[in-house]
């Protein structure tokens, strides 16, 4: 019995993927857990394996093609088997749409059913959500919509009523000289990711003045120390060590607000924003309190080089608890960054500069890093934001105990 | 509050019962002297004398027999069977007459006998010692079927099982003898009514029910999950048979996702039950089907590595249950 290999649901954001390129093809022998295709999703490319055994009868979306998830993109089955392609495109006009629900005295046509479970139909009736703006995308398995698609759905439509509506201006057209193209997938997401920060999350922000004589020294004798074996250490893997060590000294600070409850973390994932030729992605360092600064150092220079070549897998983009920014190499001497939801807080790195500062009585030159906590103050109050960056000045002060 | 372990528990509530109620009366294999095959009742046969901790032959049929009798004439039998596995041969007593003779008398005559018996695996006893069989006495009206999981709550339901005048099947768990737990004595006399299950871990993201020894898996499972940020609620049934059914309705209908372990083959089994209860009372409030683990459909095998491996251990619970949380998009 013919059956449909459908566009899988690679990350949480994704909304349609490209098949980047197939890897089997018609008439190949597939087996459940085998590679058949690559998948552009909006943020990484990753590998699709099969979860059905059978030969691949038809290819329903070629190479470099785009499809909604769950649409079919082949039809596995037994060589000679009739098969009845359904074309791609019916699975999209399921949706419904848009402004559909705005003539309530004409019944909707239910061109299918849509797939959900029996909580999930209950909250969307509750809520008077439509469910077929779910159809065939929801989390659950072949797409069956659940409830945490439905709430999350109701969050986002709570949201857009929340916000002012958009003022009656005609539609900001290009001037006439500029050159217009389309936006990356990479563009889309940080756009609408960041719209979806700055909008929802309430951010405050706490500034400290870093006297980095120590680290200086540290890392300088660190790496003459590294020199033969070829390893590195920068300043911004004192800071993400710094930081793994201080979300775990602050459980206040390192928890998150998601859906009206509080979860702390149990490990430092912390993600470092790698900016691209045009973008940026955010690869994340798992359980660094638990790592050496060595280690820190050798995975951050891994996955910035993948990152920068675009060959991260989606697992490393996942998952990070606090995120620390970097633009002291353009000379910034201080910034704030947005918070990239559900974390706690981001951390903008500003220059080492050297500046004139007291010290015991007397004016000393020293080289000083400000670094600016933005914090989400659902999940963590000013006091406990100053504690956790009172730390990270603490480890980058006596950065003996970074190695310690 | 002092810690106790299962076994004194049961020891205690089996001493406190004697000396209340002079009906009451333990027969068993080797309980006297010997003081039990698992010295559950170590010491009572000095301190009771022989009639009131009497030992029996190798005789299941005889002797559950001669305690439905006594029963029915109104004494208090306590019926020690060594492993649930040797209460086969003695079906027909427990399943023909214990559970229907009150019934088949027009409620003229009761059967107040307790048949005390542990079983469940993982000690390498093999297929014929190895059996967690109480669905066998829960499938069948006229009984009464208790499985506690605590000292506290073995202590408990062992004095309401006495003091019951229906037949009760008191389903104890070789592993759980030397689990240590509180035993408060001093408030009240600690008698436990049956048919009350208990929600042992409060959390509202997933629902885990067992019974028995697979309670401590559970809350062991749902620590486990707590470090993923789900938070599990851990029901100890206690009670199989009258079953609380509404302490577990209230617990997915907050939590909208079930998963029901036990030590005992899946196949018609507890969670069989539990699962078709909780589909028909809670499908609206249903986020995916219910989940379900038992022990490997095999009798059980020798090998140490697959015991290991048919047994519902931790591994496959929190698989059952991050597989779950999976289909509804958690996790």
């Amino acid at each position: 019995m013919a059956d449909e290999l459908v566009m899988p649901r690679l990350s949480d954001t994704m909304e349609r993927g490209t098949v980047a390129r197939w890897i089997k093809h018609e008439g190949d022998l597939v087996a459940s857990g085998d590679v058949v295709a690559e998948i552009e999703t909006d943020k990484a490319t990753m590998e699709y394996q099969s979860d059905l055994d059978g030969t691949i009868l038809a290819i329903l979306v070629a190479d470099g093609e785009t499809a909604e998830l769950g649409a079919p993109i082949a039809i596995v089955g037994e060589p000679g088997e009739a098969i009845t392609p359904r074309p791609a495109a019916d699975h999209t006009s399921v949706t419904a749409p848009v402004g559909a629900s705005s003539a309530p005295a004409t019944p909707r046509v239910t061109t299918a059913p849509v797939k959900a479970s029996p909580i999930a139909r209950r909250i969307a009736e509750e809520s008077g959500v439509d469910l077929r703006e779910l159809a065939g995308r929801g989390s659950g398995p072949d797409g069956r919509v659940v409830r945490t698609d439905v709430e999350r759905l109701i969050a986002r439509a709570g949201r857009r009523e929340e916000l002012p509506p958009p003022r009656a201006v005609a539609p900001v057209a290009p001037p006439a000289e500029a050159e217009v193209v389309d936006a990356t997938r990479i563009q889309t997401v940080i756009a609408r990711r960041m719209s979806e920060a700055k909008a929802t999350v309430p951010h405050f922000y706490l500034t400290a003045e870093i006297d980095m004589t120590r680290a200086m020294t540290t890392r300088a004798e660190l790496n003459a120390a590294l020199a033969a074996t070829g390893e590195k250490v920068s300043v911004n893997d004192l800071i993400v060590r710094a930081c793994g060590l201080a979300l775990h000294d602050n459980r206040q600070f390192h928890r998150s607000w998601i859906g009206g409850k509080v979860a702390y973390h149990p490990h430092a994932n912390v993600g470092i924003a790698v900016a691209l030729d045009d973008g940026l992605i955010v690869p994340v360092i798992r359980e660094v309190e638990r790592k050496t600064l060595r280690q820190v150092a050798s995975e951050a220079r891994d996955l910035a080089k993948r990152a920068r070549t675009g060959q991260l897998r989606q697992p490393e983009i996942e998952g990070g608890t606090f995120t620390v920014s970097n633009l002291g190499m353009f000379g910034v001497a201080h910034f704030a960054a947005i918070i990239n939801p559900p974390e706690p807080g981001i951390l903008a790195v500003g220059a080492t500069i050297e500046r004139a500062v007291p010290v015991a009585g007397s004016i000393a030159i020293r080289p000083i890093m400000n670094l600016t906590l933005s914090a989400d103050h659902r999940s963590s109050s000013g006091a406990d934001g100053a504690r956790f960056l009172q730390s990270v000045q603490r480890y980058l002060e006596a950065p003996i105990l970074l190695v310690g | 509050m002092a810690d106790v372990t299962y076994r004194e528990a049961l020891r205690l509530a089996l001493d406190e019962e004697l000396a209340r109620d002079p009906n009451v009366f333990l027969m068993g294999e080797e309980i006297g002297r010997f003081e039990g095959s698992y010295k559950v009742t170590a010491g009572l046969w000095k301190k009771w004398g022989p009639k009131r901790v009497r030992e029996t032959p190798i005789s299941e049929e005889g002797f559950v027999g001669a305690g439905v009798g006594a029963a029915m004439l109104g004494l208090r039998p306590v019926v020690e069977i060594m492993t649930v596995n040797f209460i086969l041969v003695a079906m027909d007593m427990v399943v023909n007459h214990a559970a229907k003779v009150s019934q088949m008398f027009g409620g003229k005559v009761k059967v107040p006998m307790v048949i005390r018996t542990p079983g469940g695996a993982g000690a390498q006893l093999t297929a014929q010692h190895s059996q967690s069989l109480e669905v066998f006495f829960a499938h069948t009206p006229g009984l009464k079927v208790v499985s506690p999981a605590s000292p506290a709550d073995a202590y408990g339901l062992l004095k309401s099982a006495i003091r019951d005048d229906d037949p009760v099947l008191f389903m104890e768990n070789l592993v759980l003898y030397n689990l240590t737990g509180p035993l408060d004595t001093t408030a009240g006399d600690g008698a436990i009514p049956i048919g009350v299950a208990k929600v042992v871990r409060e959390g509202g993201d997933i629902t885990i029910v067992s019974h028995s020894y697979t309670v401590r898996r559970c809350l062991t499972v749902a620590d486990r999950l707590a470090q993923s940020g789900i938070e599990a609620e851990v029901i100890d049934l206690r009670s199989l048979r009258p079953l609380d059914v509404d302490t577990v309705i209230e617990s997915v209908r907050k939590t909208s996702r079930c998963l029901v372990a036990e030590e005992g083959w899946a196949t018609f089994g507890i969670s069989a039950e539990i699962a078709a209860r909780v589909h028909r009372a809670c499908f609206d409030d249903l986020d995916a089907p219910v989940e379900r683990v038992g022990s490997a459909e095999v009798p059980m095998p020798y090998a140490k590595s697959l015991e290991l491996a048919a047994m519902p251990l931790e591994e496959k619970i929190e698989a059952a249950a991050r597989g779950l949380l999976a289909e509804c998009g958690v996790l």
